[in-house]
């Protein structure tokens, strides 16, 4: 569930450090996917009037249709995208993941209360919190990407960890996920809201790790610091200490040591036995799978293959397969635009004498706003 | 302060109209040795760079560098209110943040000025090497131009080939295919003619036309346009300004897939 107000925190103090633009932006990166996350995504996101899309027998294939036209969609506008899958959770995330456990059997319970009670719309909500991604589901999504040509890798614990190592290789550009906790796990550069729906119109966020660092004015090992305090998934946080207090003492304390050593531990009752030392060192020295050994391979698809899957038993259009295998096809084929900032380096920016100048200016660079999304370049180039 | 005047404001007209296709918004950035700009559209395909010296100016002075992040399409707006033959003054003070623009009139009875508020831009400056290209070709701009309109109806890319023989655009689309050669031309009467190529090594390269014709709208600043190719490298497409500076275009080029 990633780290705990951590996107609001940033959007507060740090508000340069993300922005905001169209997936169209990305054609010709390279980006890793958190598979785990889009998966849940995609089984609690893509229904048809309230229900999973589901097979013959009933089995849900949700999964299979958000991965599939979603996929195309990245790749009709020229991204690479490699998934990510999640392997073996720590053991640290035991905690978290029993929490989770209980909270499904509280759904499960309001779900059956709602049932009775015949109410529709919270027996939706209730049903969409008990989705769970099972390892069929897992095993089902990595076959059709097999037949899709898209090469996906499996982390051997956490696969945002995994993600920040690909990107920090220089092996992707980006990692795309939901999950805050990426930054946290080092990734230079984190995309948000990459796989939603077209339909919804949400602009696609991206995260500078290094101008995170510098809006909130901390290293990376306080910024770990700091997620712990907030909340991860790996161990409790102290109770009282919300977003504000936590940056607070982090710039005065440095690390959560000191903090420990200088708050009063009767107003902010410390977890018993708190782990964070773990936690920072599953953040500092995550379980990965070395990047530079991994072959990246985006080949053709499959497109009987495809249908032979997705067609028959789990009821999938046969035109629309072929049309989006042909999509697959065609995206592959071709040259493909290269990026102006692939051949000419971006300069580090000389921004010492215009930090003054963003506060001045303030005033009317709002007033103005930044439409950068008008004008006529804002489509896939061809 | 900042102050620079230009007898020809409607120089500063056509290099707005050279600009706004690509770009929304964009910081000038003044010096003591003069104006520069530098801007990526918003795909990050293409790059431009716009270089007025100071010299170029009638009148020019510049105490302390100054970034003025510039809202093309309000500028534009402004610059619509000059007479082509007005004379126009540019001036700021240090860290203001606005601008503004002065036109007067050739014989001083109308003197208007237009204050423009800035805008704070972040953008990303890219680092151009110097290059030494295979090929450099000088053709007439309006040729240029209409090479790009005419062969952008048959397909969305072009390949522009340099060999010795001459330079060849060519396209290929659901209709057809399309091929425009031309050979090396001099005349000493008629220099703007000139068809020049200077070549190294032949390069042949792919570009998307929409990029090529939003370059040629930069055609009134010059008679002549420059293009420099090599292989795997932007394609530059240049117009002289006159005494004052030149609009450079950078252009990425399309990429034939390996299997990767």
């Amino acid at each position: 569930m990633g780290i705990l107000g951590l996107a609001k925190l940033i959007a507060d103090v740090a508000p340069s450090s993300f922005k905001q633009g169209e997936i169209k932006q990305y054609f010709g990166r390279k980006i890793a996917i958190d598979a785990s996350m889009s998966l849940y995504q995609f089984l609690i996101a893509v229904r048809s009037e309230g229900h999973q899309l589901a097979s013959v027998d009933g089995e849900p294939t949700s999964h299979l249709m958000g991965t599939f036209y979603r996929t195309i969609r990245l790749v009709e506008n020229g991204i690479k995208p490699v998934y990510v899958f999640d392997g073996k959770p720590p053991d640290m995330k035991s905690g978290e993941l029993e929490k989770r456990a209980e909270r499904r059997e509280d759904a499960q319970k309001s779900l059956e209360a709602a049932e009775e009670a015949g109410d529709a719309a919270a027996v939706d909500k209730f049903n969409r919190r008990l989705v769970k991604v099972t390892k069929k589901h897992v095993d089902e999504c990595k076959e059709l990407l097999k037949l899709m040509g898209i090469p996906f890798i499996e982390a051997p614990c956490e696969a945002e960890a995994q993600c920040a190592a690909m990107v920090k290789a220089g092996l992707v550009y980006a990692t795309a996920t939901e999950d805050m906790d990426s930054l946290t796990f080092g990734s230079p550069v984190v995309v948000r809201h990459l796989t939603f729906s077209e339909a919804r119109k949400v602009p696609v966020q991206e995260y500078c790790l290094q101008k995170v660092l510098d809006g909130l004015e901390l290293t990376q090992d306080e910024f770990i610091d700091l997620c712990i305090l907030l909340g991860c998934d790996y161990c409790d946080s102290i109770r009282g200490i919300g977003p504000k207090r936590a940056i607070e003492l982090i710039k005065q304390h440095h690390n959560i040591q000191t903090i420990l050593e200088n708050i009063d531990t009767k107003k902010y009752i410390v977890p018993e036995g708190w782990m964070y030392e773990k936690a920072r060192q599953l953040f500092i020295e995550p379980e990965i799978a070395d990047p530079k050994s991994m072959e990246l391979k985006w080949s053709e698809p499959d497109e009987d293959g495809l249908v032979k899957f997705l067609c028959g038993d789990r009821q999938f259009s046969e035109d629309r397969v072929r049309n989006g295998a042909k999509k697959l096809n065609k995206a592959r084929s071709g040259s493909t635009q290269g990026r102006l900032d692939s051949f000419f380096k971006v300069l580090p920016s000389t921004n010492t004498n215009n930090k003054r100048k963003v506060e001045e200016k303030k005033p009317t660079s709002n007033k103005k706003g930044k439409t950068n999304a008008g004008g006529k370049f804002r489509g896939k180039p061809k | 302060m900042f102050e620079a005047r230009l007898v020809q404001s409607s120089i500063l007209k056509k290099i707005l109209e050279a600009i706004k296709d690509l770009l929304n918004e964009a910081t000038f950035e003044c010096s003591a040795s003069g104006i520069q700009l530098q801007a990526m559209d918003n795909s990050h395909v293409s790059l431009v760079s716009l270089n007025l010296r100071c010299d170029g100016f009638d009148k020019y002075r510049c105490d302390r560098n100054l970034s003025m992040g510039i809202n093309l399409a309000s500028m534009t707006k402004i610059m619509k209110c000059a007479a082509n033959d007005d004379v126009m003054t540019m001036k700021a003070q240090d860290n203001a943040d606005t601008v503004t623009f002065v036109f007067e009139s050739p014989n001083q009875e109308k003197v208007s000025d237009y204050e423009m508020k800035l805008m704070n831009l972040d953008q990303e400056q890219l680092g151009i090497p110097e290059t030494d290209y295979s090929c450099t070709i000088r053709i007439p701009s309006a040729e240029f131009a209409r090479i790009c309109r005419d062969l952008s109806q048959f397909g969305e890319s072009m390949t522009i080939s340099c060999t010795k023989e001459g330079v060849k655009f060519s396209t290929a689309g659901d209709i057809g295919s399309a091929n425009i050669k031309l050979a090396q031309t001099y005349n000493v009467d008629k220099e703007e003619e000139a068809i020049i190529i200077d070549m190294q090594e032949p390069v042949s390269l792919n570009f998307a036309c929409r990029y090529l014709n939003s370059f040629t709208k930069a055609t009134p600043l010059s008679p002549q346009v420059q293009l420099s190719m090599s292989s795997d490298v932007p394609l530059v497409v240049e117009y002289k300004i006159g005494d004052v500076g030149y609009i450079r275009y950078y252009l990425a080029p399309k990429i034939e897939e390996e299997d990767s």
